[in-house]
């Protein structure tokens, strides 16, 4: 019987054990800080096995059945909320993701923190709770709960583990994801008392008997909370700032997880709720998308800083996986689902290199390096991999993602898709050049000899913990690189299916509905 | 004349803390005796066990579904709920009055006393319908509260807030007194209920009308609503520091539900065009509270104007004016009862005096004391509406009541003020915690004795853990206490 309960609450157990883990390590003394740190790898690493044994063998269609949790939990004022998890083809392997990284980034970071190292693990416990609830839950307002309680562990992460400017970052982060969270709760709350519910289908329900002003305003309040944390051009400005002023692992979760969130929320919320106001406003996204793959691109390329150089490219990363959600086809959107994974992978792999450069070099200036190939080898190596990763070189992870992308923009049927996709595909072009030629003026060329450089400071190469750390990325890039099918299973029947309802005839057409195929 | 156990048992809860009240001057008439350590634990224990047992008696009452009444004294739901919030409140202010007095070094019997003669008008002034005995219960909440803001007379700036407090507390009285005569004159009854029917039963006499206007102002007076507010900021600084989170949540909480009774039984006519009036003055409140807590450097002062911008919050509960709206009211009091006793409560457990606590008296007390600064922050959060804390819940009430009637722009200002004020109530764990002290604070640090606030410790603790669980279990509370309170209160009534 005791198994028969477990079983059947196993997605809640998976969710909530590392807030516990986390909260149960707190009252540990500084003293015990290596203790925490062991006892928080172990915990993480414990629900990674357990999600992984538990979900890897289950046939997609069975997903969503299986691995699903529902029963009412309080009805305030009228509207029921439903206690709704489960795990299905569109978050499978987001929560494979977030489970992999964190007990990744713990082990990847594991002297950087110097301080309260032990606090910090249970912060990273307790974030892993949001995002795990974030991605399974199917209740709106159980969504919106998991979505907030993100944000007071990054908050915690980055104002005390932080840079100089630490404080402004930190607050920045806040106030910019709650000033699109709080006015989508507002739409919530209306949709919900028009609906008399917070479950997605029936909210959906109610949306088409809505006119189609309300429907579009709707839209642009779900759309702004979930653009704020991609984030979209123009509202990206906080990422730079929370990416530098975070510590190595905050920037890790906050690139490899929490931006996802928001291109989740579009695939999983914002577009399937509102079809019509959602094929209204794709090719607005999309242009943004594109905005944001080229601005970010040009802005990374005159970066001093390799953090801020990774940080812009995550802003243009994440404008791709945007254009392939906007791009309204399957390839598009199966191809963003990939790339959700790729950069989780290839640029929280890059924020643990820069870390690890940053741990023994004290600085992240381009210019202080230079020959940093001659001291540390294997390093360099690894760093390179994952950089040709990131640019899209085939047989590596990025160029799956980013091919299936702009083939879907390019036959999305928008007025100028195949003018976006072009100018898109520059943006692959661009990457290469702002990341190869950080990568020659960092790695290449003789030794910085001068006193204060970087490279003075570089005297071990990785050792076996880093090592152990990025081998299993290495492993993942070259295999989602070969074999993408693994990872585009799981999602294929449940995409289809929304971008069919999504274009089946309604008696509320959109203004632009006529220019699909 | 004998009483009726009915009569009695409505008039215990008045009669225990009044008792106390009563004796705690005995106890310490002769004002040096106060020096004495057993008298002073004495006098502080008389005071907690009067309201521990107007406490008890009352959640007995709320158990057993009893609503006896005397006369016009009703103690219904609605003012059983109202004890029982102000009875907590004042309890925790107790505890951290001892702390606070003992740091201040200025331990009187008085303060206590008058503590609990506010209490009486507080429980009074929620258990009434009849507006000479609402007014008698705001003069008994008023008048100690002026004296206790000037509890450490020997500053100039108490005295100046009392006096402050004093004058223009007394033009809303009279206010408020002109209102009911008004009232009268137009209905020839003091009954609220009774006002009601006989005001919607014909057309609404403008002296009606000017009545509820003056009778309204003095609500929103004590419950520092804009243009109402200007006397919060400088009392709340001149109190001490458990008076003034005291004066916060119950003077504010007793006024949100004496105006309650008064909107939804009273003044349905007239509420209809009042409703207009309070939602411009909620605005107000939000934006002028939140705009200015943002450029305060004072901790109390902040937080003297985050009240003002709860109020707003509050009375757009009022606007939207449905039994949803209401029962999303008491939430929002008991969470506002937790996060700023708690906000207030952590001044004295810091051992923090004197007139101005800036924020950067806090830097790096976080990793000090973590408990309080965990308990505190959590306040804090809960202050700013985020979620899963308690204040998030009462904020998702009333919005949600106000979209459902149709004032989605009003829910939309509510909330952006509340995001704005995110800033501010963050400055608080970023003072705590990311805020390194240089090495001349340190020193200064490590030079003082160590602050022992063991009371004023514990509820702050307590107040974090409920801001928590409220927040937790928003749907047993609701449940169990506000919309019983509610409905079998205010939509049983004509």
């Amino acid at each position: 019987m005791i198994t028969a309960w477990i079983n059947s609450h196993l997605l809640s157990f998976l969710v909530f054990a590392p807030m516990l883990w986390g909260l149960a390590l707190l009252p540990l003394s500084e003293r015990q800080a290596p203790l925490a740190k062991l006892l928080g790898l172990l915990g993480s690493t414990g629900v990674l096995v357990v999600a992984a044994s538990q979900l890897l063998h289950l046939p997609a269609d069975a997903l969503g059945q299986v691995w699903a949790e529902r029963f009412p939990w309080f009805t305030a004022v009228g509207i029921p909320v439903d206690y709704h998890l489960a795990v299905d083809g569109l978050n499978l392997w987001l929560v494979l993701l977030t489970t992999f990284l964190v007990p990744l980034t713990l082990l990847g970071t594991w002297n950087s923190i110097k301080e309260r190292p032990g606090t910090a693990v249970a912060l990273f416990l307790m974030l892993e709770t949001g995002m795990l609830g974030a991605l399974v839950a199917q209740d709106l307002f159980v969504f919106y709960l998991f979505w907030e309680a993100m944000l007071l562990p990054m908050y915690f992460l980055i104002g005390v583990w932080g840079g100089d400017e630490r404080k402004y970052a930190a607050t920045k982060f806040v106030l910019f994801t709650l000033s699109g969270s709080l006015l989508w709760l507002v739409a919530l709350l209306f949709l919900a008392g028009k609906a008399g519910s917070f479950a997605p289908g029936v909210m959906a329900q109610a949306v088409t008997a809505l006119p189609f002003a309300t429907q579009s305003t709707l839209f642009l309040a779900f759309a702004l909370a979930f653009a704020i944390k991609v984030p979209l051009f123009p509202l990206h400005t906080w990422l730079p700032d929370a990416h530098t002023q975070a510590p190595t692992g905050g920037s890790v979760i906050l690139a490899g997880v929490l931006l996802k969130l928001g291109s989740y929320g579009f695939l999983r919320f914002a577009l399937p709720m509102f079809p019509d106001a959602a094929a209204h406003y794709a090719q607005l996204l999309a242009v943004l998308s594109v905005a944001a793959i080229i601005y970010g691109a040009l802005v990374a390329m005159v970066q001093t800083d390799i953090k801020k150089l990774v940080a812009y490219s995550s802003v243009s990363h994440m404008g791709f996986i945007m254009l392939g959600i906007a791009s309204m086809t399957v390839l598009g959107t199966q191809g963003a689902m990939l790339q959700m994974l790729n950069h989780g992978i290839s640029t929280g792999a890059l924020f643990l290199l820069v870390g690890m450069l940053y741990d023994r070099a004290h600085t992240r200036r381009i210019a202080d390096f230079g020959g940093v190939a001659l001291k540390m080898p294997v390093f360099t190596a690894f760093f390179l991999i994952v950089t040709l990763s990131s640019i899209g070189l085939p047989l590596t992870n990025g160029f799956a993602g980013e091919f299936l992308i702009l083939n879907g923009a390019y036959t999305s049927g928008f007025a100028w898709g195949r003018a976006l996709a072009c100018v898109a595909t520059l943006g692959v072009l661009l990457s290469a050049v702002y990341m190869l030629w950080m990568v020659k003026r960092v790695f290449w060329g003789p030794a910085n000899v001068q006193e204060d450089s970087g490279t003075a400071h570089l005297h071990d190469d990785l050792n076996g913990r880093e090592i152990a750390v990025m081998l299993p990325i290495v492993v993942l890039i070259f295999w989602m690189g070969v074999h993408p099918q693994t990872f585009l299973g799981a999602s294929e029947r449940q995409v289809g299916q929304m971008l069919i309802q999504q274009r089946a005839p309604r008696p509320v057409p959109g203004p632009f509905a006529e220019v699909k195929p | 004349m004998t009483l009726t156990p009915a009569e009695l048992s409505a008039l215990l809860p008045l009669l225990i803390p009044a008792l106390g009240a009563c004796l705690l001057p005995i106890a310490c008439l002769d004002s040096d005796q106060a020096t004495v350590k057993w008298i002073r634990a004495s006098m502080f224990f008389i005071a907690l066990l009067a309201l521990t047992g107007a406490f008890f008696y009352l959640t007995r009452l709320w158990a057993t579904g009893a609503q006896p009444s005397f006369g016009a004294l009703r103690m219904d739901r609605l003012a059983q709920f109202g004890g029982i919030f102000v009875l907590v409140a004042a309890a925790m202010a107790v505890l951290q009055l001892w702390d606070h007095l003992h740091q201040e070094g200025w331990v009187k019997g008085e303060t206590l006393a008058l503590l609990l003669f506010s209490v009486v008008g507080m429980m009074l002034f929620a258990a009434t319908g009849n507006l000479l005995l609402l007014f008698l219960a705001l003069e008994l909440l008023s008048l100690p509260l002026y004296a206790l803001t000037a509890t450490v007379r020997m500053r100039a700036r108490a005295m100046e807030g009392g006096m402050k407090y004093f004058l223009t507390g007394a033009v809303a009285s009279a206010f408020f007194l002109m209102g009911s005569v008004l009232l009268y004159g137009a209905t020839g009854s003091l009954d609220i209920a009774v006002i009601g029917a006989r005001l919607a039963s014909g057309a609404v006499d403008p002296i009606a009308l000017a009545g509820a206007a003056m009778l309204l102002l003095g609500f929103l007076f004590k419950m520092s609503v804009v243009p109402f507010h200007q006397w919060t900021p400088d009392v709340y600084e001149a109190a001490p520091h458990p008076i003034a989170g005291f004066m916060s949540v119950a003077t504010k909480g007793v006024a949100v539900l004496a105006l309650m009774r008064v909107m939804a039984l009273g003044l349905p006519a007239v509420g209809l065009q009042m409703r207009s009036a309070l939602a411009l003055l909620a605005v107000l409140s939000l934006v002028l509270g939140n705009l200015a807590a943002l450029a305060q450097s004072s901790l109390k002062r902040m937080l003297a104007y985050s009240s003002i911008s709860h109020a707003g919050y509050l009375l757009l509960g009022l606007v939207a004016g449905t039994p949803g709206a209401y029962a999303g009211m008491l939430f929002y009091l008991l969470a506002y009862l937790a996060m700023n006793m708690g906000a207030f409560g952590v001044l004295s457990a810091f051992g923090l005096v004197g007139d101005q606590v800036g924020y950067d008296q806090l830097k790096g007390l976080g990793w000090k004391r973590p408990g309080l600064a965990i308990a505190v922050s959590l306040c804090m959060f809960s202050l700013a509406g985020l979620p899963p804390m308690a204040g998030f819940y009462g904020k998702y009430m009333i919005f949600k009541e106000l979209i459902l009637q149709g004032h989605v722009g009003l829910a939309v200002l509510g909330v952006l003020a509340s995001l704005v004020s995110v800033y501010y109530y963050l400055a608080v764990p970023v003072a705590l915690f990311m805020d390194k002290p240089s090495g001349q604070e340190q020193r200064e640090a490590a030079e003082r004795p160590a602050v022992v606030a063991p009371f004023a410790g514990a509820t702050v603790l307590i107040c974090g853990f409920l801001v928590l669980a409220l927040g937790l279990m928003p749907g047993t509370v609701m449940a169990a206490f506000a919309r019983k309170a509610v409905q079998e209160t205010l939509t049983l009534a004509p």
